[in-house]
C-alpha cells in the first residue's frame, strides 16, 4: 500500500509538466495528457482507499533523513481519493468549459499542479512537508484565480486570498518550531508518539504544549476553512474561472477540517481550545448564514453559503466529531462542485424556461400564500417538536446505545432537531389539498436523511479512528461541565422555540412592525446587507497602511 | 575589533539609517551589470565583517535588524518601480541575515544563505533592465498586462518574485523555517518579527505582480524574452529551489 502513495502524489506532477511541455506545440490537444493524468491519478487513489478499507496496516515513505514523509493512513487514503475524484471532474469539465480562454494549457497545468500540492497535503508525513504544501496551496490559487491576467478585480481579490493564506500559514510554521523544538523530529508519527508518552510537555511562556500547539493548528485552520473575521476572501473570490470556483469550494476550502484531523492526537491532550473551535465555528455557521440571505448576488450568496457550512464543519470539530467534520466535507464538496459547475446549464436553460413548477412549494416559498386550512396547532406543535427528536434518537441508538454519554453527539441531535422541526414547521404553513401526504413524504425524506448521516458517519467514525478509546477520548476533550451544558441546551432550546412563537405570531398577525422595532429591524439589515462592514474596515486598515508606507517612502527619500 | 566590525557590518548588512547608503548606491547606479554585482557581492562584505567581530550579535542589534527587515518590507508595499523594490526588499532579507547569523556558527553555511537570497534579487534587477528595454521604464500599473504581451518575461518575472519572497521551494523559506524555529524559544519576540516581515513580502510580492502582470495588453511593448535567453533564469530558479529541498537537513 505505501508504495502507492508516491505515485498519488507524482502523477499529477508529471502531468503537468509533460502538458506544458506540449503545449507550445500542441496548445489544445496536451490538455489530454493532463486528463489523462487525473484519471490516473484517481485510479491509483482509489486502489489505495480499497486497500485501506480491507484492513491495511497504515505506514510512511521517506525521501529524506527526517523530512519528506508520505503517510497512508485510512485519513490520507479517504482525503487523496476525494481531491483526485473532485480534481478529475473538474479537469473533465474544464476541458470544454475553458477552451475559449487564452491560457488554456496554463489553466491545465497550474490545475494538476495544484491538485499534487492537495495530495502533498493530504499525505504529507512530516511538518515540513505539510508546511510546503500547506503554503504552495495558496500561491497556487492565487494564480488559478487570477488566471485571466486582464482582469483587476480576480487579480485583486486572489492577492487577497494569497495574503489571508499566507497570515494562516504563519501560525501553522510557528506550530511546527515548536513542536520541533519540543521532540527533536518534524515526523508526525514522532511527535505524536513522543506526545502520548509525554501529554505534560511545556512550552514557550510555561504554556502547555499542546494547548499551545493546538491554538495555533486551530488559527491557521480558521484562514483556511473562512472563519469568521477571515473569511472576506471567500465570497469575492468568485471572479476567477468556475471550475477553479468548484474546487476551490469543493476542496481547497475544507483543508481546514483536515488539518484538524491530521493532528487529532493532539486536541486530544487540550482542555479549552476545542470549546473555542466551537465558538468558531458557530459563530461562522451562523453569520454565514445570515449573510448569505441578505445577499442579492447569487455569487456572493454561494459563497456565504459555504462560510455557513465551513463554520458547521468547524463547530462539528469542536464537539469532538472529527470523523463527522471529515463527512461533511465530502459531502458540502460533492453538492457545492456540482452547484458551480451546473451553474452554468442552469443559467442557459432558465433564458429559455425558467423552469419554476407553479405548484404548492413555490407559492408557498416565492408568493408567500399561507395556507386557507389550518390545522390544530398544538397537534402540529407537538409533531413538529418531537417527531425530529424520535428520528434521531433511534438513528443514533442504532449505532451507539451509549451517545447519550457523549455531549458533542447530543449538541449534533441538537442542531438536527432544530433543522427537521424548522422543516416541519414550514411545512404546516404551506398550501396543499392533503397536508398528511405531504407532511409523511417529508418526515419520510428526514428519516432516510437522519438514517443514512447517522450510518454513514459511524462508518466513518470506525474508518478514520479505529481505537474505540480514541474515539472516545475525542470526544472527553470536547465536553464541559455537565450542569452548564445542561444549562446551555435547556437556554438554547427555550430561544429556538421562542423564535418560533415569534414567527408564528407574526405571520399571523400580518407581519406588522411598529416605531422602534421597524426601525431596529431596518438598521439590522443595513448592517447585515453591508456585510456586518469588515471589508471596508480591511480596506480602511489597508488604504491606510500604503499611506503611511507612501509618507515614509517620501520622508526618506526613497532610499 | 568588535565595535568597528558591527559598524562595518551595520552598513552591508544593513541596518536602518545605515542601509540608506545602499539604496542610495543602487539607485545612482545606471548599469544592470553594476546593480547585479552588487546584489550579489553587498551581503558578502556584510558577512565578513560580522565574521572578524568573532562574536554572535547581542539581541539588540537583532531586533534591530529585524525591525530594519519590517520596516523596508512596509516601504516596498508603496513602491511601484521594480528596480527601487528590488533594493528595497534585497535590504529586508539581507538584515535577516543578523537573525541567521545569531544562531549559525558556520560561516560558509552562511554566506550560502546569503548568496541564495541575493540571486532573486539578482535576477530581478536583470528582469527590470529587460522590462525597461521593452517597456520605456519597470513600473507597475504604467506597463502593465506583461502577460499579454511578454509571455516569457512576465512568467520568468513571477517565478523570481516567488523566490525572492520566500516562497517555497526556495532558500528562503528553508532559511527563515530554519532561524524561526531555533528562535522562538530563545527570543520570541524576534521570531514573531521574522514572521511579520514575511507576511509583508507575500503582500508586496502581490502588489508588485499585479502592477506589472495584470491588465490589458500594451501595444508599445518591445519584443519577448527569447527561448536561450529565458531560459537562463529558469535553470537558476530550478537550481535554487533544489538547493533550498537540500538545505534544510544542514540547516536545522
Amino acid at each position: 500500500m505505501v508504495a502507492l502513495v508516491s505515485p498519488v502524489f507524482l502523477l499529477p506532477l508529471l502531468a503537468a509538466l509533460l502538458t506544458q511541455l506540449a503545449a507550445p506545440r500542441l496548445p489544445r490537444s496536451s490538455v489530454r495528457i493532463s486528463i489523462t493524468g487525473a484519471v490516473v491519478t484517481f485510479a491509483v487513489a482509489s486502489v489505495l482507499l480499497g486497500l485501506a478499507l480491507t484492513g491495511q496496516a497504515p505506514g510512511e515513505i521517506r525521501f529524506g533523513h527526517d523530512w519528506g514523509m508520505l503517510l497512508v493512513d485510512p485519513l490520507a487514503s479517504l482525503m487523496a481519493f476525494v481531491v483526485s475524484g473532485i480534481s478529475l471532474i473538474v479537469h473533465v469539465y474544464s476541458r470544454r468549459y475553458m477552451a475559449e480562454e487564452r491560457g488554456y494549457a496554463r489553466f491545465f497545468t497550474l490545475l494538476d499542479l495544484m491538485t499534487a500540492a492537495l495530495l502533498l497535503m493530504v499525505t504529507a508525513g512530516d511538518l515540513v512537508t505539510l508546511l510546503i504544501a500547506w503554503h504552495l496551496i495558496g500561491v497556487l490559487l492565487y494564480f488559478l484565480l487570477g488566471h485571466d491576467s486582464t482582469s483587476h478585480t480576480a487579480n485583486r481579490y486572489a492577492a487577497w486570498t494569497l495574503l489571508t493564506y499566507r497570515f494562516g500559514d504563519l501560525p501553522l510554521l510557528l506550530a511546527a518550531a515548536l513542536l520541533y523544538q519540543a521532540f527533536g523530529t518534524w515526523s508526525l508519527h514522532g511527535i505524536f508518539e513522543q506526545l502520548m508518552a509525554a501529554p505534560d510537555t511545556r512550552t514557550l511562556f510555561d504554556l502547555p504544549l499542546a494547548e499551545a500547539v493546538a491554538g495555533l493548528i486551530a488559527l491557521s485552520a480558521f484562514a483556511r476553512s473562512a472563519q469568521f473575521l477571515l473569511h472576506t476572501w471567500l465570497p469575492y473570490s468568485m471572479s476567477g474561472p468556475t471550475p477553479v470556483s468548484a474546487l476551490m469550494h469543493a476542496g481547497i476550502v475544507n483543508a481546514g477540517g483536515f488539518l484538524i484531523n491530521r493532528f487529532a492526537p493532539l486536541f486530544v491532550g487540550t482542555d479549552d481550545v476545542l470549546h473555542w473551535i466551537f465558538i468558531v465555528g458557530l459563530v461562522t455557521a451562523v453569520i454565514g448564514s445570515v449573510l448569505m440571505l441578505a445577499q442579492n448576488d447569487i455569487k456572493k450568496a454561494l459563497g456565504y453559503s459555504t462560510m455557513g457550512q465551513m463554520g458547521f464543519m468547524i463547530m462539528e470539530c469542536g464537539v469532538g466529531a472529527f470523523s463527522l467534520a471529515v463527512y461533511h466535507l465530502i459531502a458540502h464538496g460533492l453538492f457545492k462542485g456540482t452547484l458551480f459547475l451546473g451553474a452554468g446549464g442552469v443559467i442557459s436553460e432558465a433564458r429559455n424556461d425558467d423552469g419554476v413548477p407553479k405548484d404548492d412549494l413555490y407559492t408557498f416559498v416565492v408568493e408567500r400564500r399561507p395556507a386557507r386550512r389550518r390545522q390544530p396547532w398544538l397537534l402540529m406543535a407537538a409533531i413538529t417538536l418531537v417527531v425530529p427528536v424520535v428520528i434521531l434518537v433511534l438513528a443514533h441508538w442504532l449505532v451507539a446505545n451509549d451517545f447519550f454519554q457523549k455531549q458533542g453527539a447530543v449538541v449534533l441531535l441538537f442542531f438536527g432537531w432544530v433543522t427537521g422541526a424548522q422543516l416541519i414547521f414550514s411545512t404546516y404553513r404551506m398550501r396543499t389539498e392533503n397536508i398528511w401526504r405531504l407532511m409523511g413524504l417529508i418526515l419520510f425524506s428526514f428519516t432516510i436523511v437522519v438514517i443514512g448521516y447517522t450510518l454513514i458517519s459511524h462508518a466513518f467514525d470506525v474508518f478514520l479512528y479505529p481505537d474505540p478509546v480514541f474515539r472516545s477520548s475525542i470526544y472527553a476533550a470536547a465536553g464541559i461541565d455537565i450542569f452548564w451544558f445542561d444549562t446551555l441546551v435547556i437556554l438554547m432550546t427555550l430561544v429556538v422555540v421562542l423564535g418560533w412563537l415569534v414567527t408564528y405570531y407574526a405571520e399571523r398577525n400580518g407581519r406588522r412592525r411598529k416605531g422602534a422595532m421597524s426601525s431596529l429591524w431596518r438598521s439590522f439589515y443595513t448592517l447585515v446587507a453591508r456585510e456586518f462592514f469588515v471589508i471596508n474596515l480591511y480596506a480602511r486598515l489597508s488604504a491606510f497602511l500604503l499611506a503611511v508606507a507612501t509618507r515614509l517612502n517620501v520622508l526618506l527619500r526613497w532610499s | 575589533m568588535t565595535f568597528p566590525a558591527y559598524l562595518v557590518a551595520a552598513v552591508f548588512l544593513p541596518l536602518f539609517p545605515a542601509s540608506m547608503l545602499f539604496n542610495r548606491v543602487f539607485a545612482m547606479l545606471g548599469n544592470t551589470w553594476l546593480r547585479m554585482s552588487l546584489l550579489l557581492v553587498w551581503p558578502q562584505l556584510g558577512l565578513l565583517a560580522l565574521a572578524a567581530s568573532g562574536e554572535t550579535p547581542p539581541d539588540w542589534l537583532v531586533y534591530w535588524a529585524v525591525l530594519t527587515a519590517c520596516l523596508y518590507a512596509f516601504r516596498a508595499l508603496a513602491l511601484r518601480d521594480l528596480g527601487l523594490w528590488t533594493a528595497h526588499m534585497a535590504t529586508s532579507a539581507w538584515a535577516l541575515l543578523w537573525a541567521v547569523a545569531m544562531f549559525s556558527g558556520d560561516t560558509t553555511a552562511l554566506a550560502l544563505q546569503a548568496a541564495a537570497f541575493s540571486v532573486p534579487f539578482v535576477l530581478l534587477a536583470w528582469l527590470a533592465s529587460r522590462i525597461e528595454a521593452a517597456c520605456g521604464a519597470a513600473y507597475a500599473g504604467t506597463c502593465g498586462g506583461l502577460a499579454q504581451t511578454l509571455p516569457r518575461l512576465s512568467s520568468m518575472l513571477v517565478l523570481t518574485l516567488l523566490a525572492a519572497i520566500g516562497t517555497p521551494l526556495f532558500p528562503a523559506f528553508f532559511s527563515l523555517l530554519a532561524t524561526v524555529t531555533r528562535a522562538l524559544p530563545v527570543v520570541p519576540g524576534i521570531a514573531l518579527l521574522i514572521l511579520l516581515a514575511w507576511l509583508l513580502w507575500a503582500w508586496a510580492g502581490a502588489r508588485m505582480t499585479h502592477g506589472m502582470v495584470v491588465g490589458q495588453a500594451s501595444t508599445e511593448a518591445g519584443p519577448d524574452l527569447g527561448i536561450a535567453a529565458a531560459l537562463t533564469p529558469g535553470i537558476l530558479l530550478v537550481g535554487l529551489a533544489v538547493a533550498g529541498v537540500t538545505s534544510l537537513g544542514y540547516l536545522v
